[in-house]
């Protein structure tokens, strides 16, 4: 293997994590999550001799976010209550509560919407780079973040009474 | 814990450590995607007549957001050679000479204004222009756009030729992208154009945002030719993905 496939390899196995769970968090999908995850990894690859000194876990982020925005076709309808991880969960029924949480106030956004909450909560970049990489203005991405918080705001008290009944 | 702190806890403590991809695959179409990028339009047809080389690419069904790099040869037809008279405005910067026949061919008749892209290549200047193009079994298909370049004594050389070879020329939307396909000394910016009020055409290359130069065509206000400065997308390498946007930042 070349240095620079073993050094995109080590880059790949780091990232890919994180960038199928914010995926994930996009589309509400496994499946579609784990394709989208390779298809900006199959791109930075193809990328590599500029992309691997300069910001890769940027630029893999970037091609990630762009082609599910640019892709996408249908609002979230799966919920995640199957293949629960083991691992560090001592709550398994919490974790699925968690996640049932999660997507349905992520459902309720749209696209752009949940693009840029994904951009500035999970991956907690700032309001000028969320702009620049989704190529809209700043003051869409604070105007699209208060709508989504305040979507999230009247979703959360029904979801937080559920889990105090349990 | 506020709603948002609640959110990113939610987000992070989600998180599947194992998910695994198949990185061999990865690997493997990565490369093929390289490949492809370098060797761009490997299996165009291309015409040399003289000086005009006439690309003539099919336009697939399935929209201009597929741009997947043409795989097979794509039809071929020849836009009908004569020399027109000058399509410079007469407001055009400068004192412009009109085109003319450099050597043996004469180059395809163009039909209104070019629009001067602002590249260079030596002392001669890219530019764009519609010419008409005759397809018996495409029959509402008159025009195709042209890259070429303009030397200092107005001659003027054809590069790259694109035209739909269906449907219809003026459909709203966009049509064939033009690519660069030689990588000669001087490489054809990615082009191609709008029909439609677009005010706004971006760009996706491997998830980079690249904006278009726009200028509308001088015959039919509704054509709006686009181009990409070399600057921010090197001639040859495809798009992902293009949007055109009207005044408001709808999407069109």
């Amino acid at each position: 293997m070349a240095r620079g496939d073993a050094e995109f390899v080590e880059f790949a196995k780091a990232a890919s994590a994180r960038l199928v769970h914010a995926a994930f968090l996009m589309t509400g999908d496994h499946h579609q999550a784990e394709d989208a995850a390779q298809t900006a990894l199959v791109r930075t690859y193809a990328s590599w001799s500029r992309v691997h000194d300069d910001d890769a876990y940027g630029y893999a982020r970037r091609t990630l976010v762009n082609h599910l925005v640019d892709g996408w076709r249908r609002p979230m309808r799966e919920y995640p209550t199957d293949e629960v991880p083991e691992q560090r969960r001592d709550d398994v029924a919490d974790d699925v509560a968690t996640r049932r949480w999660l997507i349905t106030i992520l459902g309720a956004l749209s696209p752009r919407e949940r693009a840029i909450v994904v951009l500035r909560y999970y991956f907690d970049l700032p309001e000028a780079q969320v702009a620049r990489e989704l190529a809209v203005s700043v003051g869409t991405v604070k105007s699209t973040s208060s709508r989504a918080l305040e979507k999230l705001r009247t979703a959360a008290p029904r979801t937080a009474d559920e889990r105090a009944r349990r | 814990m506020s709603e948002l702190e609640r959110l990113r806890q939610a987000m992070r403590a989600t998180e599947r450590p194992d998910a695994v991809l198949d990185l061999d695959t990865v690997l493997r179409q990565g490369r093929r995607l390289r490949t492809r990028r370098r060797v761009a339009g490997a299996g165009a047809a291309t015409l040399a007549t003289g000086l005009a080389a006439v690309v003539v690419v099919a336009v697939g069904t399935s929209g201009p957001r597929d741009l997947a790099p043409t795989e097979h040869p794509p039809p071929v037809a020849v836009a009908p050679p004569s020399v027109g008279a000058s399509p410079w405005a007469e407001k055009s910067p400068g004192s412009t000479p009109p085109p003319t026949a450099g050597r043996d061919e004469p180059p395809p008749k163009p039909l209104g204004q070019f629009v001067d892209s602002g590249v260079r290549h030596g002392a001669d200047r890219r530019i764009y222009y519609f010419v008409p193009v005759s397809l018996p079994a495409a029959p509402k298909v008159t025009i195709g756009l042209a890259a070429g370049r303009q030397s200092p004594d107005g001659s003027l050389t054809t590069d790259l030729l694109v035209n739909d070879v269906e449907g219809a020329d003026r459909r709203a939307g966009f049509h064939q992208i033009g690519y660069d396909e030689s990588s000669s000394t001087a490489p054809v910016p990615t082009f191609g154009y709008f029909v439609g009020p677009a005010q706004q055409i971006t760009g996706t290359v491997d998830g980079r945002q690249v904006h278009a130069r726009l200028a509308r065509w001088s015959l039919d206000k509704q054509v709006v030719i686009f181009w990409f400065e070399p600057a921010v997308l090197t001639p040859g390498d495809r798009l992902d993905g293009i949007i055109a946007r009207d005044a408001t930042g709808r999407r069109l």
